[in-house]
């Protein structure tokens, strides 16, 4: 009973993570219909970039935190500004391929940057262990709990209610008729990707003092966050970041009760299944974030 | 004189590796290894433009049935030691069966999420290959992989794996030329190019893009056979997915759909690392930035700007 609530309690933690990245994903999909394969690699460079932050500069842990998720922000923005917006207009080949050979970029840059030795970024509470009635877990999953329900819940009142907000689902619904009305597009896009990339690195801040950060983290990463975005039907946040969830679960119980080496195949097998039974995923319906 | 060109240029293709010998012969051996990669390299690349040029379905999980192949025909050759004639055949038909198991699911996504779906299945194939080390040997990789021989006839010296590289990648090609030129090619095209219209007209667009899928699966099952019989040893490293950008380099670089671009693609891709002799990781990086502005600049290829340039002129 408590390994199964540990068990949990870590799937949640996966999920959390799973889900900060595939709400970016799912955010610039239903914004300019673009996925983005170098989205892991915003994770990746967010955990560099708090690691430099925490570990090289002694920063403490929230101001390193920041700092990282505000460097990937401005890093998403000129992602859009260089890479995105030449490919915008162009068909998905090309989009895919583009954002494919940008992850492929990056990933071997850092390893020639930061080497592939993993870099490990402990923090006072990824350490210490909360024990209640049996069940062990760090205080750091807490803190990753926490918080991603405070970003979930920032991010819904941002799309809900801000200006900004409110422009993003307008072009999810229709990108023409923004243009006409006066809706600055490019703007917008740029907003997609700055947020986007936060969420990604916020992940990885939070993340990272449970799990270590290296070079090729993104890839599977990338490809998770994407079973999960198909799983929830496509270009749907809340759709997402339930997806999210369930795989987390399904793979973090999987890996303690079928086989520890198989786990980072769950994703897949649950999207498969999803799939078969719901082509338009769990909560398919029309796109529109 | 086209006929004559041709001729010339088998004639020196077969011969190369007199011809190594005769310029070359220090680094005779050398130059014919280079020059088997590439020919494995561009039957691998021409089986993968069937299924991303011609029916226009951008799968990435061409190295798992690469990596099906290779490990049907490793593991039937080390431990059941069937003769190679058989087990390429079983490899052949290992990688088109599992394309067309996985093909059913993954038709069902359209676009991007086919390219995600394909890529999950190679990444699940390359953790299987890693991880079930009992039947795998995961990351011991296996080793002493028979050369190709029927019955007492063996392929063994660099030159005779050069003409088998050499016949495999001809074979290859025109398959592929077959396969895309006549009524079916046609087919192919329509699927690509629209596919409702294509639909409306009674193609139906899911037997041809399976049809390609399962065939360009098949192919690459068998040339993985080649390569392991060649190299002698099979890691799970083998399968990752920066063979896939290898693959898209090359077919990217030399022009989606056309069977002279792929082949230039690949020889070019093949050769140029071992000439410029650069470590993997800054290969890498050099290929992503060459495909992100290859992909922008010219979406059709350096096969496709000469194309335009000699109907220009």
């Amino acid at each position: 009973m408590e390994d199964l609530l540990e068990l949990a309690i870590h799937g949640l933690t996966l999920g959390a993570l799973y889900a900060m990245v595939a709400a970016g994903l799912a955010l610039m999909f239903g914004v300019v219909r673009l996925i983005n394969f170098a989205h892991g690699e915003f994770y990746m460079l967010g955990g560099y970039a708090f690691w430099y932050a925490y570990r090289e500069l002694g920063l403490p842990y929230p101001v390193a935190g920041l700092a990282a998720t505000g460097i990937l922000s401005a890093f998403g923005w000129a992602y859009e500004h260089t890479v995105i917006r030449t490919i915008l207009a162009r068909t998905w080949h090309v989009q895919l391929i583009a954002t494919l050979a940008t992850s492929i970029t990056l990933t071997n840059l850092a390893i020639l940057v930061f080497g592939t030795q993993p870099k490990e970024v402990p923090t006072a509470l990824s350490s210490t262990i909360l024990e209640v009635g049996g069940v062990r877990l760090a205080w750091q999953r807490l803190v990753v709990l926490g918080a991603a329900i405070l970003i979930f819940a920032g991010l819904e009142w941002f799309v809900a209610r801000s200006k900004m907000g409110k422009a993003m689902r307008a072009m999810s619904q229709n990108r023409e008729a923004c243009a006409v009305v006066g809706v600055d597009v490019q703007q917008v896009a740029l907003a997609t990707f700055a947020i986007s990339a936060a969420l990604a690195a916020a992940a990885a801040v939070l993340v990272s003092p449970l799990f270590n950060i290296f070079p090729d983290v993104g890839a599977l990463l990338t490809l998770k966050a994407f079973a999960a975005v198909i799983t929830g039907g496509f270009g749907y946040v809340r759709g997402a970041i339930a997806a999210s969830f369930l795989i987390g679960i399904t793979e973090s119980l999987a890996a303690g009760y079928l086989s520890y080496a198989f786990k980072d195949a769950i994703a897949f097998v649950v999207m498969v299944i999803v799939l078969l039974v719901r082509p338009q995923g769990l909560f398919g319906r029309r796109i529109g974030i | 004189m086209r006929a004559a060109r041709v001729t010339v240029a088998a004639a020196v293709l077969v011969a190369a590796p007199w011809i190594v010998a005769a310029i070359a012969p220090g680094v005779q051996r050398y130059v014919l290894h280079v020059l088997i990669f590439t020919s494995l390299y561009a039957a691998l690349a021409l089986s993968y433009d069937l299924v991303i040029g011609h029916v226009g379905n951008l799968s990435l999980a061409h190295p798992a049935f690469f990596g099906i192949g290779a490990y049907a025909a490793a593991l039937l050759g080390t431990e059941a030691r069937w003769p190679f004639p058989v087990s390429l055949l079983a490899a052949v038909a290992a990688a088109g069966l599992v394309a067309l198991a996985i093909g059913v699911p993954m038709f069902r996504l359209t676009e991007h999420s086919f390219a995600m779906g394909t890529l999950g299945f190679a990444v699940v194939v390359q953790v299987i290959a890693t991880n079930w080390v009992d039947f795998t040997r995961g990351p011991l990789c296996v080793t002493g992989i028979p050369k190709p021989a029927l019955g007492s006839w063996r392929i063994a010296t660099l030159p005779a794996f050069y003409w088998l590289g050499l016949a495999a990648v001809t074979l290859v090609g025109l398959f592929y030329h077959g396969l895309t030129t006549f009524r079916l090619g046609r087919a192919f095209h329509a699927v690509r190019d629209n596919e409702t219209l294509a639909a409306a007209a009674a193609i139906d667009p899911l037997k041809y893009r399976m049809l390609a899928f399962v065939i360009g699966g098949a192919l690459a099952g068998g040339i993985g056979t080649l390569y392991v019989s060649y190299v002698g040893v099979l890691c799970p490293g083998e399968l990752a997915v920066s063979l896939t950008v290898n693959l898209l380099v090359m077919v990217f670089l030399g022009g989606v759909g056309s069977l002279r671009g792929v082949l230039v693609g690949a020889a070019a891709f093949t050769a140029l690392p071992e000439i410029l002799r650069m470590a993997p990781t800054w290969r890498m990086v050099i290929y992503g930035l060459l495909l992100l502005v290859v992909v922008i600049r010219w979406p059709d290829g350096v096969g496709g700007v000469l194309r335009r340039r000699a109907s220009a002129s």
